[in-house]
């Protein structure tokens, strides 16, 4: 109402200013209980999700579509259960033990730690296998491999499904991009190695994931490369040790290692 | 309660009675399941790679030993390999021979156990086509004779090596019926450790634990 009035004389300036002023006043104040209504709600939610990952936090480390219907809620409220892991570097440095994530004071470090332990065993399992297939092994090869369970040791097998073992794969990023997820011919593999595949070699094992196998002729046929072409391409897969040879057939044969648990 | 009584007594009876005939009712060569790669075809053709080479030199010595252990086989003939260790009939693959000596070749190596040990050629400059498959070494086989004699009392004693290997007290032991030689040479891992004493000669040898 006041502002309305322009007023007379000198005075007119100092009103103007008093209500910029109670303006500004009101507009913080409107924004603290904002502010404060939000935290209170945020408490209240960080409350719930913690009495609720306390309740089940058994259910959420041993049934995978459990763990995997939990996951998906935290995603759809915005939630990263792996952002923990960046949040714990960036504060971490000086305090220490202290600067936990926000997941792992929130649900106890369970579920963080659950991922970061089955990235160990993914690592593993890399590393394992990285002679017999030259660092490309397939997610569903992985989840059997840790589904039984270390060498040696009874009862160590995890029970996991595809998506948990994608995610712990995200959380090994912050060590740069040793383990990427590569997709070939519908299945999805996690490279091992620091190597990029060309879309020739890519091509081939595309056609390897199909057939089982392939053969010099097999892609001249079917791709319609040059002989010169095909040799150099599966040359290149050999030295990479990412294909077996199989003389003894009628041409030579090169197989995946993948199949070779698989009981053909 | 007593639903679940009659459940569990019948249950429990069919297999203690099945298991005195186990044994006996299955001859172990029908029992052996080869791995799975044993099926891989590329498994029997050498691999040019070096890395994957190694690697399936490494997978071919578990594949030898496991076999040999299963069908308790304490020595191996090139000439006359056992059935269906180095080939597999159902893919149409087996491994050549010149193969076969590269595969036991990294198995004789110190490194790798040893898992095998050439049997020298009688004749000189002969390359030699037998050898000792060691699914357990002699050093091995050395501790466990000298724990099952130890066990049963009999330090001081002498044994034949006749009795060590055909004996009725061993024939729940896994080196009855033993190669002799391979006997022979387990003994004289506990000789040098001056735990043992040969004597006598061939047939009619003796030996004392201490």
């Amino acid at each position: 109402m006041a502002s309305n009035r322009r007023g007379v004389g000198l005075s007119a300036f100092s009103n103007a200013a008093i209500s910029s002023d109670q303006y500004a006043r009101h507009g913080q104040q409107l924004r603290t209980t904002h502010a404060d209504a939000l935290a209170n709600q945020l408490s209240v939610f960080q409350a719930a999700l913690h009495n609720f990952s306390l309740t089940h936090a058994k259910d959420i480390r041993s049934n995978p579509s459990f763990r995997a219907e939990f996951a998906r809620m935290c995603n759809a409220i915005g939630v990263d259960p792996l952002a923990g892991s960046n949040v714990k570097q960036s504060g971490g440095a000086g305090a220490g033990g202290k600067a936990g994530s926000v997941w792992a004071k929130m649900l106890g470090s369970s579920v963080n730690d659950f991922y970061f332990e089955l990235a160990v065993r993914v690592v593993e399992v890399c590393r394992e296998t990285r002679s017999e297939n030259g660092g490309m092994i397939a997610v569903n090869e992985v989840q059997k491999r840790i589904g039984k369970g270390r060498q040696g040791l009874v009862g160590g097998g995890m029970d996991v499904t595809e998506d948990d073992i994608l995610r712990s794969i995200e959380s090994l990023e912050p060590l740069g991009g040793m383990f990427k997820v590569q997709v070939l011919g519908g299945g999805r593999f996690i490279r091992s190695v620091p190597k990029e595949l060309n879309p020739d070699q890519s091509k081939v094992l595309e056609v390897i994931q199909v057939l089982g196998y392939v053969s010099i002729s097999l892609l001249r046929d079917n791709l319609g490369w040059e002989r010169a072409r095909a040799i150099a391409v599966m040359d290149d897969l050999v030295a990479d040790s990412l294909v077996w040879v199989d003389t003894q057939a009628d041409e030579t044969e090169f197989w995946s290692p993948a199949s070779m648990h698989d009981g053909a | 309660m007593a639903a679940t009584l009659p459940d569990t007594t019948p249950s429990s009876l069919p297999t203690t009675a099945l298991s005195p005939l186990h044994p006996t009712s299955t001859p172990p060569t029908s029992t052996f399941h080869p791995p799975t790669h044993a099926s891989f075809p590329p498994f029997y053709t050498l691999q040019p790679n070096l890395t994957t080479r190694a690697r399936q030199l490494d997978l071919w010595s578990t594949h030898v030993t496991t076999y040999c252990a299963h069908h308790r086989i304490f020595r191996l003939n090139l000439s006359n390999p056992p059935l269906n260790l180095f080939s597999n009939p159902s893919i149409h693959r087996s491994l050549k021979t010149s193969d076969i000596r590269v595969v036991l070749d990294h198995m004789s190596r110190p490194e790798n156990g040893p898992r095998i040990e050439w049997i020298s050629a009688g004749a000189k400059g002969e390359q030699s086509s037998s050898c000792y498959v060691y699914w357990k070494t002699p050093a091995e086989w050395a501790e466990a004779i000298y724990g099952w004699v130890e066990a049963t009392g009999q330090k001081g004693a002498v044994l034949t090596v006749y009795e060590l290997r055909e004996g009725d007290a061993v024939r729940e032991r896994e080196w009855r019926e033993m190669d002799e030689e391979l006997l022979r040479k387990a003994l004289g891992v506990l000789v040098k450790r001056g735990k043992a004493q040969v004597f006598g000669q061939e047939e009619n040898a003796g030996v004392k634990f201490f």
